[in-house]
């Protein structure tokens, strides 16, 4: 079992009164008022109205919020909503908050609910965004139901998505994810899944927590776990997600907790993944996830220009971590006009493997190496756009499978640079 | 030892249910009697009992258990005479102990000479006796009780070729109480028996004295009107007796029955009872307190009368569709084991013959407002046998050694009314009374305690109810208060060790001091009082400023 100093003494307190569970529901949160009530009120509905029987307790772990959310959480209650539709629960349901931390962190949030999860034995557990407005009842059982009933140990999610959102998974850790370990899992890195209580258990005893990126990191590093750990893995459809503008700013944080997380899961797992080609689909439930195809305005100049200036600025980063062919490639690209440039899917997939094995061979810091690829994602992300510009939905999976079979394809590229050549 | 002349002794009461026929054999004809049930006085005094509740024991052609009474002024002879009732009662009191019997006031057998007269012509002075008519249609709206045999709450009578009303059996047909010589006739039946020296009456099946068209002829204000009437007489006329309501109802429809003081003296809380074993066997005490949080408020002279077990089947009825189906898959996976709406097990099986369970909610049937019931047997863990139709399988004969016939009859085997238990777990060779007497740490010995504790004091059955709700859900935890005594009940519901803290803090200063050891636990403070409790583990604790 880990060490769970980091737990405040009443917070055991509190869990000292739950006592045993069988479903765990975590809500990581930072200043989420306006959205957290709604979403635990949701929550309690979904267990009463799919779980009655069950021990449930609602753990909120939060990074310091100063808008009163964890207050919010607690005193949800589902008073009106168990009047309106003859919801009933046989047992107490528990909704309790501790503060991990004066400031967020997901990997410690999530630690935090994967320590209640052990110390409350809990059977099955699932983790809830607070900003998941679109949350219904039923992702209560489609999430946990598999866990609780079917004896599978990790479901992610699938979501209807804009065919624009999400570049970031369907150009790069989708595919790679694929392409290394296997199995088509098409949300690796969610921020909704459930899991077992075991493989809380084992992630939890993990000694990851430590490091900085596996803690940035830590729902994609709990995957990987799954996955090497061959762990049941399913995925179940959550219905829509809806489109979040991102600010360009945010791009670099995102791909240090995913990308920067995947690159540094390869290490370890190198006995896994070098020996396992193709893939295989994982069992997947509810409906067929597809892509919404409503307009979406996207500045594409801007993206292109801040390659161009990315693979111009950092030409002596890129020199450590690519070879030359291919930046050499890259700067040509990078000084067509608009209306040529093309970053193919094989000088991706080419980019994106040396990335990581620079990475694992720390020739710089490992944390600029990730920096280093946003500006090069920008140009891939532009293609995409002109690519599926006009392309139906199924156009638009062809062209995401093409890239995740460009991916396997090409991993033999990956094992013969891992080491560097020679 | 004299019956005290308290006026609320019910309040104190600890009553025993039995059946005669069920306790002991005196003759050896197979079956019990009340010679029997007079020889094993001093087994009940010694358990610590003060209250005796009979089951029917009147003429019947038994085809209810007794329920079909046939003459409401005798004794069946199965279970001797109306002298040897008499001498049992005598004995009984000698000895401090009250009894109280059955009456049934809804229906009689269809065998009871009042029905023969009724049925025989429409001219019959006694025809308006009980509910006729002509067709089928009236009082559409009222439920079907026994819904696993009966269709119509109406029955053809080929004699007086038309429909008499029953809300039971067929065979059962119901008095009309609007006719004021029924209401003056069952007035003096009772007084035959109160006369007698009986200290009370169970009142079975009460809601359903008085029909309505468009009601759902239950609790209606004619038939509270018909008990409040009956209640006058008695307290005119026998003051200290006492009437206990079976309505197997929500609180807030048994209120009435409590009126302003002047109707019933007790009535059962069936809801209550169901969620006891939810609440264990959940390890959560919501459905408990959910349900006294809707229980109302009762005169000071009323009581409920609380209970585990008795000899019909666990009802599910005033539960929800998913309590019931809870209880129905916890409790009664074997579908032969589910009668109507309810479980045919005694108290021991149920448990899983857990003892700790058993003690646990024999714990808090005592320590809840109310008076307790003890179904016989149910204190030595007498099993049940769901080979048995009905709901005989909980109505088998006292196991009273491991001797022949367990003790019970003197009779072959075979005559017995019905067979004795003789499963490894619960046959009489390995429960019964004999080797219980022997044991120290027994189940009987343990009851015989507990008893005796709970009458240290008068909190338990008049004082008031406050609950604490600790953090811990597994913790059913309140306060009893009466004048200046308090007792802390603390009772862990779940099967693990548990750690609680309680707000005590309005008992700043006192001594809780335990109240089977006697121990003293720490003082009080003004801090959450910290406990911790063993699996199904409870506390009494008495707090003294010391």
């Amino acid at each position: 079992m880990a060490d769970e100093s980091f737990l405040t003494d009443d917070f055991l307190r509190q869990l000292i009164n739950v006592g045993e569970v069988d479903i765990l529901v975590g809500v990581p949160t930072h200043n989420n008022a306006k959205t957290v009530g709604a979403i635990v009120e949701t929550i309690q509905a979904g267990i009463l109205k799919f779980f009655p029987r069950e021990r449930a307790a609602i753990i909120n772990a939060d990074g310091g919020s100063r808008d009163g959310t964890p207050e919010l959480v607690v005193s949800a209650a589902i008073d009106d909503a168990q009047r309106s539709s003859r919801l009933y629960t046989l047992r107490t349901l528990h909704s309790i908050s501790t503060q991990y931390a004066s400031s967020p962190a997901r990997g410690t949030a999530l630690r935090t609910i994967l320590a209640a999860a052990e110390l409350l034995r809990a059977k099955a557990c699932v983790v809830i965004s607070p900003e998941s407005t679109q949350i219904t009842t039923d992702w209560l059982t489609t999430l946990l139901r598999p866990i609780y009933k079917e004896e599978f140990d990790l479901v992610l999610p699938t979501y209807s998505r804009h065919r624009f959102d999400g570049i970031l998974l369907t150009n790069l850790l989708y595919p790679m994810t694929r392409a290394l370990y296997g199995l088509e899992i098409r949300e690796p890195y969610a921020l909704e899944f459930a899991f077992s209580g075991r493989l809380g258990s084992q992630f939890l005893a993990q000694n990851a927590w430590h490091d900085e990126t596996a803690r940035a990191g830590s729902e994609t590093q709990f995957t990987l776990t799954a996955i090497a750990g061959g762990y049941r893995i399913c995925q179940s459809f959550l219905g829509t997600k809806e489109h979040v503008e991102r600010r360009s700013a945010d791009l670099v944080p995102a791909m240090r907790q995913t990308v920067g997380a995947l690159f540094s899961s390869l290490e370890p797992n190198f006995s896994l993944w070098n020996t396992r080609t193709g893939s295989q689909p994982i069992p997947t439930t509810g409906s067929e996830r597809e892509f919404n195809l409503e307009p979406l305005r996207v500045n594409r100049k801007r993206l292109r220009e801040m390659f161009s200036t990315g693979v111009a600025e950092l030409e002596s980063v890129f020199q450590a971590i690519l070879y030359p062919s291919t930046l050499a490639e890259l700067q040509r690209i990078a000084r067509l006009e608009e209306v040529r440039f093309r970053y193919s899917a094989e000088l991706w997939v080419k980019t994106v493997y040396e990335f990581a094995a620079a990475y694992h061979r720390s020739v710089i810091s490992r944390d600029h190496v990730i920096q280093a690829l946003a500006p090069l994602f920008r140009g891939r992300v532009f293609t995409f756009l002109v690519e599926n510009r006009n392309g139906s939905a199924a156009d638009v999976e062809g062209n995401i499978e093409g890239l995740c079979l460009e991916f396997e394809r090409m991993k033999p590229y990956l094992l013969e640079i891992w080491n560097g050549r020679e | 030892m004299p019956l005290k002349q308290d006026l609320l002794w019910y309040k104190s009461a600890i009553i025993y249910q039995v059946h005669v026929r069920t306790f002991y054999d005196s003759d050896g004809d197979g079956i019990g009697d009340f010679q029997g049930l007079d020889q094993k006085l001093d087994y009940l005094e010694e358990l610590g009992i003060d209250t005796i509740w009979l089951m029917p024991f009147f003429p019947s052609p038994l085809r209810d258990d007794g329920y079909d009474i046939a003459d409401y002024n005798s004794v069946h002879s199965s279970y001797g005479t109306l002298e040897d009732f008499r001498k049992f009662l005598g004995s009984a009191h000698q000895r401090g102990i009250r009894v109280i019997i059955e009456m049934v006031l809804n229906h009689t057998s269809d065998q009871h000479p009042w029905f023969q007269q009724s049925r025989s012509s429409q001219e019959n002075p006694r025809r308006d006796w009980y509910v006729w008519s002509d067709t089928d249609t009236r009082y559409h709206g009222t439920r079907i009780i026994f819904l696993d045999t009966e269709m119509s709450n109406w029955a053809w009578d080929p004699v007086s070729k038309s429909y008499y009303w029953h809300r039971f059996f067929s065979h059962q047909p119901d008095l009309n109480y609007d006719n004021p010589a029924v209401r003056e006739e069952m007035w003096n039946v009772m007084k035959f028996w109160l006369e007698m020296g009986v200290d009370g009456f169970r009142l079975d099946a009460v809601p359903y004295l008085v029909e309505r068209e468009g009601t759902n002829c239950e609790n209606l204000p004619e038939t509270h009107a018909v008990l409040k009437e009956l209640r006058r007489k008695l307290d005119e006329q026998f003051p200290r007796k006492m009437l206990l309501a079976e309505a197997n109802q929500w609180p807030a429809d048994l209120r009435p029955y409590f009126a302003d003081g002047d109707e019933f003296h007790m009535a059962f809380h069936f809801p209550l009872m169901p969620r006891m074993f939810m609440g264990v066997m959940l390890g959560d005490r919501k459905p408990i307190t959910e349900i006294l949080q809707q229980t109302p408020e009762i005169p000071p002279s009323c009581q409920w009368c609380l209970f585990l077990r008795n000899h019909d089947e666990l009802t599910l009825e005033m539960l929800t569709d998913i309590e019931r189906d809870y209880m129905n898959d916890t409790y009664a996976q074997d579908k032969t084991m589910r009668l109507n709406v309810g479980i045919r097990r005694r108290l021991a099986p149920l448990l899983d013959n857990d003892r700790r369970r058993i003690e646990l909610m024999n714990g808090i049937l005592m320590s809840l407002p109310g008076t307790p019931s003890i179904y016989y047997g149910d204190e030595i863990g007498m099993g049940d046998n769901i080979n048995l139709g009905d709901r005989n399988g909980v109505r088998t004969p006292m196991q009273w050694s491991g001797g022949w016939n367990g003790g019970f009859s003197a009779a072959d085997p075979e005559r017995l009314y019905a067979p004795l238990l003789q499963d490894p777990v619960y046959g009489y060779p390995a429960v019964n009374v004999f080797s219980q007497r022997r044991t120290q740490h027994s189940l009987l010995n343990w009851m015989g305690r507990i008893i005796a504790v709970r009458k240290t004091t008068a909190v338990f059955g008049s004082g008031s109810i406050e609950f604490l709700y600790p953090a811990n859900h597994r913790i059913l935890a309140y306060v009893r208060q009466l004048g200046n005594e308090t007792i802390l009940v603390v009772n862990n519901l779940s099967n693990a060790a548990q750690a609680v803290e309680l707000d005590l803090r309005r008992y700043q200063g006192n001594v809780p001091i335990e109240m089977f050891g006697k121990n003293i636990f720490p003082r009080v403070g003004d801090r959450p009082y910290l406990l911790t409790l063993g699996p199904y583990h409870f506390y009494w604790f008495r707090l003294r400023r010391i």
